[in-house]
């Protein structure tokens, strides 16, 4: 317990910093934002209770927006993705692994699920952000655009994350 | 009281959902640039240390196409510098010395924190309540306008940039001085939109736009870009894009504007307005 703890907030930091110091500078284009920190709230434990997980999704969004001056976006996008979590794990279940121990993984759940599972968790997350930042319905395919080209980069970025993570849990 | 009791523990987690959602949103809509809260004056402190330390990272990479750049403008200024001297010359012999205090003073400041890829972009400055700068003051680089201050600490400043959708400058063609308002439409990051030119101004491609002067924010005929495409036929007005001359995302160093006779400007236009 103490040392998911440990685990998991030395992750928060370190996806945190990845974010602000490094994706948030590299500018692939206008429509391409990467937002790679989402990744924390896809790996929590699948026995995270609702409230914590929700509470996890504020935090998360609250020190992305400090460091982006975007007071809310980042938040209410991720409580958003938080709150979908347990809908989505609940839809993709397989019937063995319902009382699952550890959290989603590519290696736990084979790479097509998690492919399905972070894309679709990633798209709601971008969908929010880019909607409420956009704010008008004016530029409605510009932002779907951006939605849809930013999920997949950022899925991109999320599976490469994975594949690192998992390997360093091996050791 | 019961039964309600029991709808909110069993439905737990999406009323936590919905109040923290709208927590979100609260925050999200109370936050305009003109109330900076002083949650932001706390964390600016610390968001400004990140940010400095990313842009000296980044400063070494672009150091030579600086360095081209302010050489470039280094001969460009000494030859403004030699004609406008020659011309202050012969016109100190004609008229003797009626040379009047600039209007403008410029504060050198270096950009910390940039951004082009949202619809509502900031940056931050390295100079704060300490070098003189006040909330909007104009910014403006060697090729054009940058964005108006929106908020201050002692160390660092935020700017509105003229990439953000909710800021408008007034802007005029410079060969017919026809003004309108530039603003950008949150797409492209190297153009940007010039309106209420009135249709029956001859407007050509590749006429400049500069600022207009009428705002005391920015000193008037700061180049700002080319005109790049004409609509609008059949309105009232042009529909105008402008290439702006500036490219945000090599940004570094920039010049906070500050007025000298503003308090005076204002009170004068305040006065005339009553009458």
């Amino acid at each position: 317990m103490l040392k998911d703890i440990v685990k998991y907030s030395g992750l928060f930091v370190l996806l945190v910093i990845l974010q602000i110091f490094v994706l948030n500078n590299v500018q692939l284009s206008g429509y391409i934002n990467p937002y790679l920190y989402v990744l924390f709230i896809l790996i929590l434990p699948y026995e995270i209770p609702g409230w914590a997980l929700l509470l996890v999704g504020l935090i998360t969004g609250i020190t992305i927006d400090t460091f982006m001056n975007t007071y809310g976006m980042h938040s209410s996008a991720t409580i958003f993705m938080a709150f979908m979590r347990p809908y989505m794990l609940r839809m993709l279940a397989d019937r063995e692994d319902v009382d699952k121990k550890g959290s989603p993984s590519i290696s736990g759940n084979g790479f097509v699920w998690f492919l399905k599972y972070a894309s679709i968790l990633v798209f709601a997350h971008h969908l929010i952000l880019f909607f409420t930042e956009a704010f008008s319905i004016s530029t409605f395919l510009p932002t779907l655009w951006r939605t849809v080209l930013s999920s997949i980069t950022t899925t991109i970025f999320i599976l490469i994350g994975m594949y690192l993570f998992d390997r360093r849990s091996h050791i | 009281m019961n039964s309600l009791i029991r709808f909110i523990v069993r439905h737990q987690f999406f009323l936590l959902f919905l109040v923290l959602e709208t927590f979100s949103f609260w925050l999200l809509s109370t936050h305009s640039y003109y109330q900076s809260t002083k949650f932001e004056n706390a964390t600016r402190a610390l968001t400004g240390f990140t940010s400095s330390r990313i842009s000296n990272a980044s400063k070494y990479l672009k150091l030579a196409s600086t360095n081209e750049r302010l050489a470039q403008e280094n001969i460009n200024l000494r030859n403004q510098l030699a004609a406008l001297n020659t011309r202050y010359e012969v016109l100190k012999t004609k008229l003797g010395d009626t040379l009047v205090a600039p209007n403008y003073s410029y504060t050198l400041s270096r950009v910390v924190n940039n951004s082009v890829n949202k619809q509502y972009n900031y940056l931050t400055l390295n100079v704060g309540e300490k070098h003189g700068v006040k909330r909007e003051m104009g910014v403006v680089s060697s090729q054009g306008v940058v964005g108006i201050i929106a908020g201050v600490s002692p160390n660092y400043s935020t700017v509105i940039s003229m990439l953000n959708v909710d800021l408008k400058i007034s802007a005029k063609l410079k060969r017919t001085n026809h003004f309108g308002s530039l603003y950008w439409d949150g797409k492209n990051y190297r153009e940007v939109l010039l309106t209420d030119i009135p249709q029956h101004v001859p407007v050509s491609i590749g006429d400049t736009v500069v600022t207009s002067g009428f705002s005391s924010i920015f000193p008037a005929d700061i180049g700002l870009g080319t005109i790049s495409s004409i609509q609008g036929k059949g309105s009232n007005f042009h529909n105008l894009k402008v290439k702006l001359f500036i490219d945000f995302k090599q940004l570094n160093t920039v010049w906070v504007v500050s007025p000298r006779h503003e308090e005076e400007r204002v009170e004068l236009e305040n006065t005339t307005k009553l009458r």
